[in-house]
């Protein structure tokens, strides 16, 4: 039979088995092998490498419950380190102003308890260059009668410390 | 009724999961011939099938923690070299120029090498290392997928169940593959045949 049949075929493909690498190939490709991982491992950060050795490290001493634990303990310590950052990075004026309302509007029901005896109030607000004089005076003259108020100068001589 | 069988590497899949590198040596001492012959004559060169074959075992120790033994090590590791392969062959694409070598001189004087090709008529009468330059050429031609698929079956002698479960195709599909495969094999090199000078 002239033609390649099925087996004609095989027989011919299976001798592509003897096709081998040059000598020595496969000695040294354990030693290549070990290498390109260390290569690799060099170009890791080193917070990958800490992690993936404490992994390995539960892993070897059989804390499979714990295993998980670096991602996790991890993953806390960073969002602490980011919180924790934002806080101490938080300027002084800031918190100030949280803390007291940007517009300079008093409710009405306040407006009766405004005394004299707050003259730290009153500075605070002057800090503020937030309203216009105009709205200012139309809000002052339609709720109540005018008042005077001297800057920097007591009012009263009772002490003005809250314990 | 298939019976589970124990995978025989599943002690030293254990041991390397637990972090021991030596048992992932004895892994690749033990595959790499045999992947090479997988990946070379997929490839058809042995500098790509060197590369391949170091990143497939750096991609096998990285992934192993998540092997869970579903099928056996021998099947996995042929998995990640066969995709790998190709998606190697799908990104160098047809750029290659077939530089495959040629039949080792040193084959021609191998005694199985010479009883297997003693019966054969066509081969007595073809030169061998010509006739083996285009079974390559032959192979070359062929898809990337069916070059798997002949691979696997003839030269690395793969059952059909194997080798579907590592393409993870049916069984039916792998058994077209290699018909068609086999009839374009056989029309180049009966083409060869019939005009060995072309």
């Amino acid at each position: 039979m002239d033609e390649f049949d099925d087996n004609e075929i095989a027989r011919l493909l299976r001798l592509k088995r003897y096709e081998q690498p040059p000598p020595g190939y496969f000695e040294n490709f354990l030693h290549e092998f070990h290498r390109r991982q260390r290569d690799e491992m060099l170009r890791q950060p080193l917070w990958r490498i800490c992690l993936e050795r404490a992994h390995s490290l539960m892993l070897r001493l059989d804390v499979r419950s714990l295993a998980s634990y670096p991602a996790a303990v991890a993953a806390v310590l960073v969002c602490a380190a980011v919180v924790s950052l934002k806080i101490y990075q938080q300027p002084e004026t800031a918190r100030v102003a949280l803390q007291s309302p940007p517009t300079l509007s008093v409710p009405a029901s306040a407006e009766g308890e405004w005394s004299l005896t707050s003259p730290v109030a009153t500075q605070i607000f002057r800090t503020q260059p937030v309203r216009r004089f105009n709205e200012s005076a139309q809000t002052h003259r339609a709720a109540a009668p005018p008042r005077y108020v001297l800057d920097s100068v007591p009012v009263s001589y009772e002490s003005t410390f809250r314990f | 009724m298939d019976q589970p069988r124990v995978d025989p590497d599943q002690e030293l899949v254990k041991r390397t999961q637990s972090g021991d590198a030596g048992a992932f040596d004895e892994l690749v001492i033990k595959y790499t011939p045999r992947l090479y012959g997988l990946v070379y004559n997929m490839t058809s060169n042995h500098e790509d099938t060197n590369d391949l074959l170091q990143d497939i075992f750096a991609k096998a120790y990285r992934a192993i923690r998540g092997f869970r033994g579903k099928s056996s090590f021998y099947t996995w590791i042929h998995s990640i070299a066969v995709n790998m392969t190709l998606n190697f062959l799908k990104k160098r694409g047809r750029r290659f120029q077939l530089s495959l070598d040629d039949v080792d001189a040193s084959i021609q004087n191998d005694k199985e090498f010479l009883e297997s090709t003693a019966t054969s008529s066509p081969v007595r009468e073809a030169d061998l290392s010509e006739l083996q330059r285009r079974l390559n050429e032959a192979m070359m031609k062929l898809s990337d997928e069916h070059r798997a698929v002949v691979t696997m079956f003839h030269i690395q002698g793969m059952p059909h169940a194997e080798i579907s479960k590592i393409l993870r195709v049916s069984e039916g599909t792998v058994r077209s593959r290699l018909f068609y495969a086999n009839r374009q094999l056989q029309n180049y090199l009966d083409e060869f045949r019939k005009n060995p000078v072309s």
